[in-house]
């Protein structure tokens, strides 16, 4: 248990996960979808503020703007999901929607690599020096089993 | 009784008791409640030309032999009815049946601006659906110049109550603006009138120069229904053609919604922050739905037209302005107040006559509807915050 970050959940072997994929796992009572965007992981939950879809199912796109009226331009490549129901975006980073960013959100979490196995409780892998674990962190209260 | 109660007066006769016991604020609706008479903007009424030799003097010689030839175009009612009597309040034909009472300047004074206390009444020709439908475009234009500078002359120029709402060649915008330009500083003009049939949406970047005349001269733009499914214009509805003047009387919501959905996403807010758009005789039961709607679209699909900035109800709430009239029957009574929160009435509605139209409604009556704080707000101080040359 890191107390700034929260007890950290094996997701996989970060040669699993390579940059710009997605994994969905199951912790405890809660899907939560894990995305590694050009080396860096995110983690949301699998679930949309607005209708409940499984928000991580949806594309991933491009952050799309206009300065001006019929200008569109593309940003942040791939770093925008889209729900697959209604659409809404949501910046994976943050879990802010674009639409509403201080209104609505998708649950966020911390994600990263930890390096070396924390316990030896869980099922042996050949892991190397270099790979290590996809995992995400929850707080303490999140995801514990009910 | 204050003067302009008179309105009231024929048909609120048999109610003369009542009025007497009612309680004092409640008297006089248009006055706040310290007794001093709030200033109402009519927003919406309808003036027309009786002799179109009147127009002869603002007419190229050209243009003069053709209108004596053809005289001026009619209406293209394609329902060959209305509501009330030839579509105007029945009790207006004081003078004969052939008397139009839109032609005639007196009944305005006595009827609307003295009898109904209305301080500021802005003019929407009568002619203007018949006149912009042309599809000869110079001529179209050439009437608008004529019919423009007669309403001036004959109808600005003789009470000081009237302002003018520009009728311009909207199937040309450069023609449209030159004509905004002609006349956008004139201190009576404080609006350009469009009518909601067309051949294409409003918010297109084709009627850019007109919205950017607008903006520069400081008018607001106006947009009433008519030509719907006439001449060049497509159907009133996408669907088809209604049968009955009662079916298209209960759509003309759509009309607006097209507009307006129109405005938004083509972005024209964005291009033009300082244009207002007021929609009269469009109701505004539908306003709540539709900005509930616009926003859930806007949620979905922003990313197709980015520069849409912001959430479409914030548009609308900075931008457009509906007219009281025709006023909602709500059923019950009481779910006009809920109406009235859900699309923050007392900063969003203006009111409207509709003088002399059949379904006129009088401002004391839509005063009392509402509730006493946002009357002032209603029938004054929205109309001024959205026509910006009105004084």
């Amino acid at each position: 248990m890191n107390p700034a970050r929260g007890t950290s959940h094996r997701v996989c072997q970060a040669g699993e996960l390579p940059p710009g994929k997605r994994k969905i796992v199951a912790i405890h009572d809660r899907e939560i979808g894990v995305f590694n965007l050009g080396g860096r992981y995110y983690a949301l939950r699998n679930r949309c503020p607005h209708r409940g879809a499984p928000l991580c199912e949806g594309k991933l796109i491009d952050l799309v703007t206009a300065e001006r009226p019929y200008a569109p331009a593309n940003e942040r490549e791939g770093e925008i999901l889209r729900c697959p129901w209604h659409g809404w975006e949501f910046d994976i980073t943050t879990g802010r929607s674009v639409c509403l960013p201080d209104k609505v959100r998708a649950k966020s979490y911390p994600a990263g690599v930890e390096k070396a196995p924390e316990t030896a409780t869980v099922e042996h892998y050949d892991v190397t020096e270099d790979d290590g674990w996809v995992v995400v962190w929850l707080s303490a209260g999140e995801g514990a089993p009910r | 009784m204050p003067a302009y109660r008179s309105c009231r007066r024929d048909g609120m006769r048999h109610m003369g008791k009542v009025m007497k016991m009612a309680d004092p604020a409640l008297v006089d609706p248009l006055a706040n409640p310290a007794g001093v008479k709030t200033r109402v903007v009519d927003t919406d009424v309808h003036h027309q030309i009786r002799d179109q030799a009147e127009l002869y003097p603002f007419l190229s010689r050209n243009d003069r032999q053709r209108l004596k030839e053809y005289g001026l175009p009619k209406n293209g009612n394609i329902y060959h009815g209305s509501g009330g009597f030839r579509g105007a309040r029945a009790d207006c034909f004081d003078l004969g049946e052939e008397v139009d009472p839109r032609t005639r300047i007196e009944l305005f004074q006595k009827k609307l601006l003295d009898g109904c206390g209305i301080d500021r009444a802005i003019l929407q020709g009568e002619y203007t659906p018949a006149v912009a439908a042309l599809v000869d475009l110079d001529y179209c234009a050439a009437l608008c110049r004529a019919l423009n500078d007669w309403s001036l002359a004959h109808w600005i120029d003789r009470d000081p109550r009237f302002r003018l709402a520009l009728t311009v060649p909207m199937q040309d915008p450069v023609l449209a603006a030159k004509e905004i330009h002609r006349l956008g500083d004139h201190p009576a003009v404080v609006a350009v009138y469009a009518v909601c049939g067309s051949p294409r949406l409003y918010g297109q970047r084709y009627y850019d120069p007109i919205y950017a005349a607008c903006v520069e001269h400081g008018l607001a733009f106006a947009l009433h229904f008519s030509n719907e499914g006439s001449g060049v214009n497509p159907a009133p509805t996408a669907a088809g053609h209604p049968s009955y003047y009662a079916e298209t009387y209960l759509i003309r919501p759509q009309f607006y919604q097209a507009h307006l959905s129109s405005f938004i996403f083509e972005g024209t807010f964005e291009k033009f922050p300082k244009l207002k758009v007021a929609f009269l005789e469009s109701g505004f039961g539908w306003v709540p739905s539709f900005r509930w709607r616009a926003d859930a679209a806007w949620k979905a699909l922003r990313a197709q037209t980015p520069w849409v900035k912001r959430l479409p109800s914030e548009y609308i709430a900075e931008h457009i302005r509906f007219s009281t009239q025709p006023f909602e029957d709500t059923d019950p009574p009481g779910a006009l107040v809920h109406l009235l929160e859900e699309m923050d009435g007392g900063r969003t509605l203006m009111f409207a006559s509709d003088f002399p139209h059949w379904d006129f409604d009088p401002p004391d009556a839509i005063a009392r509807r509402l509730p006493a704080a946002l009357r002032k707000g209603v029938l004054e101080d929205n109309a001024f915050g959205t026509y910006p040359k009105l004084t």
